[in-house]
């Protein structure tokens, strides 16, 4: 078999996320009108100030429009036929896991977070997410005794309203974008964090996003908050099962680190990407960006992408004090007929701000898939740096990488600089590896993980093991 | 929408360009002006484009057209020049070098007849606006195996809106040196559009040397079709417009060709220069040797787009584009937007840019032997321009660009 | 040589300079006369090349306390370029390379800068080259070197080399020479060194800086000086040279802890 119908074949792999959870649910009628936005805010028992600003995102949304300019070539979306707000039904929120549903616990353990105190991950604090509500938090008490916040969103409206009130939307505004908006206005759950000053979080906060039902849009909404000379480490995944019909997942990240603080956020997404044919999968429309305020501040974003049918997002970083730091390390895989479009902007403000762009797309099948960055030096951010690296790999030759890095500078004493290059796994470097005894499979697993090292060095550890093997599975499959 | 008076102060269509006149008129119409909303045309500062189209249309040569003429270098001692001139008239084969030939007739009518823009896009609007403005076209075709160089200056006539347009086929084989340099003052708008043949095995070297003044506006669009084995070298210099706009749009029509593109914009004052390519791999095995420099000063703006197309069928490909930026005055502004798009999977593909200021180590070196900061700023600017200046056809050396930039950059 | 009654040419007094907000001299005293050669050794860090930057007036360098005299004037209130001038030259460890800007163009331009403010005649294109082919042979130097950018693409010892040549040009007062030996083979370390002694007489003087002995084995000092955490430690003849060759920094770390406990 030659190295071409080799790969080709390489690349199908059946989902192992696909299940769906036999649950009963209790899901608002399909549709979006001002009484959807206010019956979801009632049913969370919200104050005033966020339905406000539901409303005023809706009624924003009403005069914004569908974006075409990434030629992301997506049918237009019917938005009546979404669901906006489905929870599994529990009698009211749960003071311990023990009283959780078991089968929702079932749920998360087949997807390997496990949730039960004796199961558990040591060193993780975990929220997890089932499609439109967040259902459990680990280690909540533990992360209280060091003044951490970590809950779901909606928990954080009533406990701690004016940080969400004061934080809210000062990242994201409601009406950045069309899906921003209509996030803004729907948002069902999330999870919120809150590290305050001087803490270091004592171990990893992960929230984790499960779509269960085929016509329910998810639209969480996550806040993280560092207040000065803090730290903490953020990781986030998902999983929905395989419909025929594309769901939507349209979520809003903000993030805000005070003076010296510093936040990393990890990404390993893996939606459901539909099948070989393009049936199917997530539409990931996600908004997610960091402000870095305070002196010395940083953000830093690493993210794994290898699901959805669409992906669409660019976590950014406004680096406004001075001698922030802004970070993005990007691994994007696309098989199929997925599309990714994906980047990062680095707006520069303050004086000596610096950012890291380091940016891997891997395209097989027919699928295609894009960097799309922008790095701005505003006239204030004197002796700023930026440097970027975008390298693409393509395997078959019905695959697209492109690269769109836009550049835009004010001031002379900052410099940025952008290097790029696309390649493939060459014959003669698996031949090399596969005359050392090392299988046809193995070896380009071995080429892809090489290939995104720089960036699986940024994940938290079990992550990037776990990253490592996603990979590998998403390029498994028999070779003959 | 654009303004109708501009397309009423039109000649009426007439000549050959009768047919591709109306089609450019129809085509102006219906779109009316660029969108600011639309990708191509997103950044580039509307009010000029319009001020630009806002003079009043050339219908004949006039007295200025001296002020112009006095600013030209020397003829070249071996070679053609042509003066480009909306009110051209047609040459006489005599005059010229037996290697050239006009085109005419049927000939000339199919080559003018391809490149309408979609009437869905203002992707190409700058060349809808040559078509529906140029009421003469020089069409040269060019054979054997060693022709003498050939200058054509498009003089802009002073607060005229002048249209030029050149249509240039190289026979297989066929050697050119290609010198093109397009003159603005005051408030000249010149719209120019070169389309460029080469067929196999042709090698042409093109240095298009764009030196405006005063509030003079450029478009100028060059659109190459390369054969198999065709060499296409192209070296632009741009410099002195209040709004300028270079788009040249290169396609290898079978691959198995080489490409080169040596751009440098000098922008200063509050001008707007901008730089639009793009190459497109229709076959397998080409080569793209991309190198764009600017230097922008003062509040001045400058934009580079730079599109690299890349289809399954163009496998082997192997392109480099390179963006180098200096950036001198912290009111001044780059954009710059290289564009990737790759399908083929066995190509090797590799952009880079960078935008900062003068290098202060080396700025150090040079003061620390006695160069003073003037000094060693001018030198590294000579040796940031002569790395584009270097490769122009050797005739442009009578036009003294290297003193023309350091003297427009100097304070 | 040593002439204690030699004109003074550098006089530095409890020198301090930071870089980047970080204190690297710590008060730095050092006397140099004319015709004598100085060497200062020491390991990295130890703050020799930021004495040689900071005389030679790079911006990152702020001098926050302490005077430097330079031929009795105040050496800070001159620029870069106008200290070149006057006659100071630092030979970079390493020489930045320059693309697209021509070798001879920068030697001819650099050269007559400094001419023309010691009231000699500027030199023509044709003039400068033969000034520039007979230096050449001080430092062994192929004329190919001339057409190229400058350092572009040059080895190390090319590098030096074209450091010296530039030293042989200029005509310096003082010579700092920021690791010259570093990175070259014996051949043109012997090329280099001799160049700079031809370079050297009684109305100039040299500042070497060094790790090592063996360029001290071709050119002779008369002060050797240690310095260390941004101060001159010792200072002896060439024979301090010599024993730290054989008994190596540890007695400094020694002094050093010493000085603390006092």
């Amino acid at each position: 078999m030659t190295t071409q119908n080799a790969l080709n074949e390489l690349v199908g792999k059946p989902y192992k996320y696909g299940f769906v959870t036999e649950i009963e649910t209790d899901k608002i009628s399909k549709g979006l009108n001002e009484d959807i936005v206010r019956l979801i805010s009632s049913k969370k028992e919200e104050p005033a100030f966020l339905l406000d600003f539901r409303l005023r995102a809706y009624k924003k949304w009403l005069q914004m429009e569908e974006p075409k300019w990434a030629d992301l070539g997506f049918p237009q979306l019917s938005y009546q036929d979404i669901v906006y707000y489905s929870a599994p039904k529990q009698n009211e929120k749960k003071q311990s896991l023990d009283e959780v549903d078991p089968k929702l616990l079932e749920t998360f353990d087949k997807l390997g977070i496990p949730l039960s105190e004796q199961k558990r991950l040591t060193n993780v604090a975990v929220d997890a997410v089932f499609d439109s509500v967040s259902i459990a938090t680990t280690y909540k008490e533990k992360l209280a005794e060091h003044g951490v916040v970590f809950c779901s969103i909606s928990e954080a409206v009533l406990q701690y309203p004016e940080l969400v009130q004061r934080y809210i939307g000062s990242v994201v505004p409601s009406n950045d974008n069309f899906f921003a908006a209509l996030n803004s206005a729907v948002f069902s759950d999330g999870s919120f964090v809150f590290i305050p000053k001087g803490v270091d979080c004592p171990m990893e906060l992960s929230s984790y996003f499960r779509i269960n039902s085929g016509d329910v849009g998810q639209f969480e909404r996550t806040l993280i908050i560092a207040e000065e000379n803090s730290s903490v480490s953020y990781l986030e995944g998902c999983t929905a099962p395989m419909f025929d019909t594309k769901t939507l997942h349209a979520a809003v990240v903000e993030i805000i680190a005070l003076d010296k603080a510093s936040v990393k956020y990890s990404t390993v997404q893996n939606w459901y990407s539909g099948d070989e044919k393009g049936v199917g999968g997530v539409y990931n429309f996600v908004t997610k960006r960091g402000h870095c305020r305070g002196y010395k501040s940083k953000i830093s974003w690493s993210q794994v992408e290898t699901g959805s049918a669409i992906t669409w997002k660019y976590p950014s970083c406004v680096l406004q004090g001075d001698d922030s730091v802004g970070e993005f390390y990007s691994v994007a895989l696309t098989n199929n007929k997925q599309k990714a479009d994906t980047g990062t902007k680095m707006i520069h403000v303050g004086k000596r701000t610096r950012s890291t762009i380091v940016s891997k797309g891997i395209s097989a099948g027919q699928s295609s898939n894009s960097y799309r960055g922008l790095v701005q030096m505003t006239k204030s951010a004197k002796d700023s740096r930026n440097y970027s690296q975008c390298d693409s790999m393509l395997i078959g030759d019905k695959a697209s990488a492109n690269t769109y890095p836009y550049i835009r500078s004010q001031q002379p004493r900052s410099s940025i600089e952008h290097e790029a290059s696309t390649c493939r796994i060459s014959e003669e470097q698996l031949f090399y590896l596969q005359s050392r005894g090392i299988g046809f499979e193995e070896a380009i697993s071995i080429m892809v993980s090489g290939f995104c090292r720089e960036v699986f060095n940024q994940l938290p550890m079990e992550f990037a093991a776990e990253a490592d093997k996603l990979l590998a599975l998403k390029l498994e499959g028999s070779v003959g | 929408m654009l303004r109708g008076d501009f397309l009423k102060s039109l000649p009426e269509p007439r000549g050959i360009l009768r047919s591709v006149q109306i089609r450019g008129r129809d085509y102006l119409e219906r779109f009316g002006l660029p969108s600011g909303k639309s990708e191509p045309w997103r950044i580039t500062d509307l009010e000029r484009l319009k001020t630009l189209l806002s003079r009043p249309f050339f219908l004949s040569r006039d007295e200025n057209e001296s002020n112009l003429i006095r600013s030209m270098a020397v003829p070249p001692s071996d070679g053609v020049r042509l003066v480009l001139s909306p009110s051209l008239q047609s040459i006489d084969d005599q005059k010229l070098p037996k290697e050239f030939r006009q085109i005419t007739g049927a000939d000339l009518e199919r080559l003018l007849s391809s490149n309408i823009p979609n009437s869905a896009s203002d992707k190409d609007w700058a060349i809808g606006l040559n078509q529906a403005t140029a009421g003469t076209v020089l069409a040269l075709r060019v054979k054997g195996c060693n022709p003498p160089p050939l200058e054509l200056v498009a003089e802009a006539q002073l607060d005229r809106f002048s249209p030029s347009r050149v249509v240039l086929v190289l026979d297989s084989n066929t050697q050119l040196d290609l010198l093109e340099v397009i003159l603005g003052k005051g408030c000249s708008a010149q719209s120019h559009f070169l389309e460029i043949h080469l067929a196999e095995g042709a090698s042409l070297n093109h240095g298009l040397i764009a030196l405006g003044g005063g509030e003079a506006g450029l478009l100028a669009n060059v659109i190459v079709h390369q054969k198999r084995d065709s060499s296409y070298s192209l070296s632009m210099i741009q410099e002195g417009w209040s709004l300028g706009r270079i788009e040249p749009d290169i396609c290898q029509g079978d691959g198995h060709a080489h490409t080169t593109l040596r751009g440098l914009q000098v922008s200063k004052g509050t001008r707007q220069v901008a730089t639009h390519s793009k190459i497109s791999f229709q076959g397998p095995e080409g080569t793209l040797d991309q190198l764009h420099k600017a230097l922008v000063a003062d509040k001045s703006h400058s934009i580079f787009n730079g599109a690299v197309e890349v289809p399954q069928i163009a496998q082997r490909t192997n392109a480099v584009q390179l963006s180098r930026n200096l950036l001198l005055s912290n009111n001044a502004r780059v954009d710059t937007k290289p564009e990737l798009e790759i399908i083929a999977d066995d190509v090797r593909c590799s952009h880079g840019a960078t935008v900062s200021e003068l290098q202060k180590e080396e700025l150090f070196y040079m003061r620390s032997r006695g160069v003073d900061t003037r000094q060693a700023t001018k030198l590294l600017l000579q040796g940031y321009f002569q790395d584009i200046l270097r490769s122009l056809p050797v005739e442009a050396e009578r036009w003294s660009v290297l003193e023309r930039l350091l003297e427009s950059v100097g304070d | 040589m040593i002439q204690p009654e030699a004109k003074l040419i550098l006089d530095i007094s409890d020198l301090h300079v930071s870089v980047e907000g970080q204190n690297i001299l710590k008060g730095v005293n050092l006397q140099i006369r004319a015709g004598e050669v100085h060497a200062i050794m020491g390991r990295n860090g130890s703050g020799k090349s930021t004495l040689a930057k900071a005389l030679a007036g790079h911006p990152a360098y702020s001098v926050t306390s302490g005077r430097v005299d330079y031929l009795g004037k105040n050496l800070f209130d001159f620029d870069p370029e106008e200290r070149a001038r006057l006659g100071l030259f630092l030979g970079f460890q390493y020489p930045v390379e320059i693309p697209g800007v021509s070798n001879i163009e920068f030697l001819r331009v650099a050269t007559n800068s400094c001419r023309k403010e010691n009231g000699k005649d500027e030199l023509d294109v044709f003039e400068f080259e033969d000034l520039v082919n007979d230096r050449l042979k001080i430092v062994q130097m192929d004329p190919s070197f001339l057409e190229r950018s400058v350092n572009e693409g040059f080895s190390g010892g090319e590098k030096k080399r074209n450091e010296i040549l530039q030293m042989a040009l200029l005509d310096p007062v003082l010579s700092i020479l920021d690791e010259t030996d570093s990175g070259l083979d014996i051949d043109a370390l012997r090329v280099v060194s001799s160049g700079v002694n031809q370079l050297s007489s009684q109305t100039n003087a040299t500042v070497l800086i060094t790790h090592y002995q063996r360029l001290l084995d071709e050119i002779t000092p008369d002060f050797v000086h240690v310095m260390a955490s941004g101060r001159i430690l010792r200072t002896g003849g060439r024979e301090l040279a010599l024993e730290l060759e054989q008994s190596g920094y540890e007695w400094v770390d020694k002094e050093l802890q010493g000085g603390g406990d006092n």
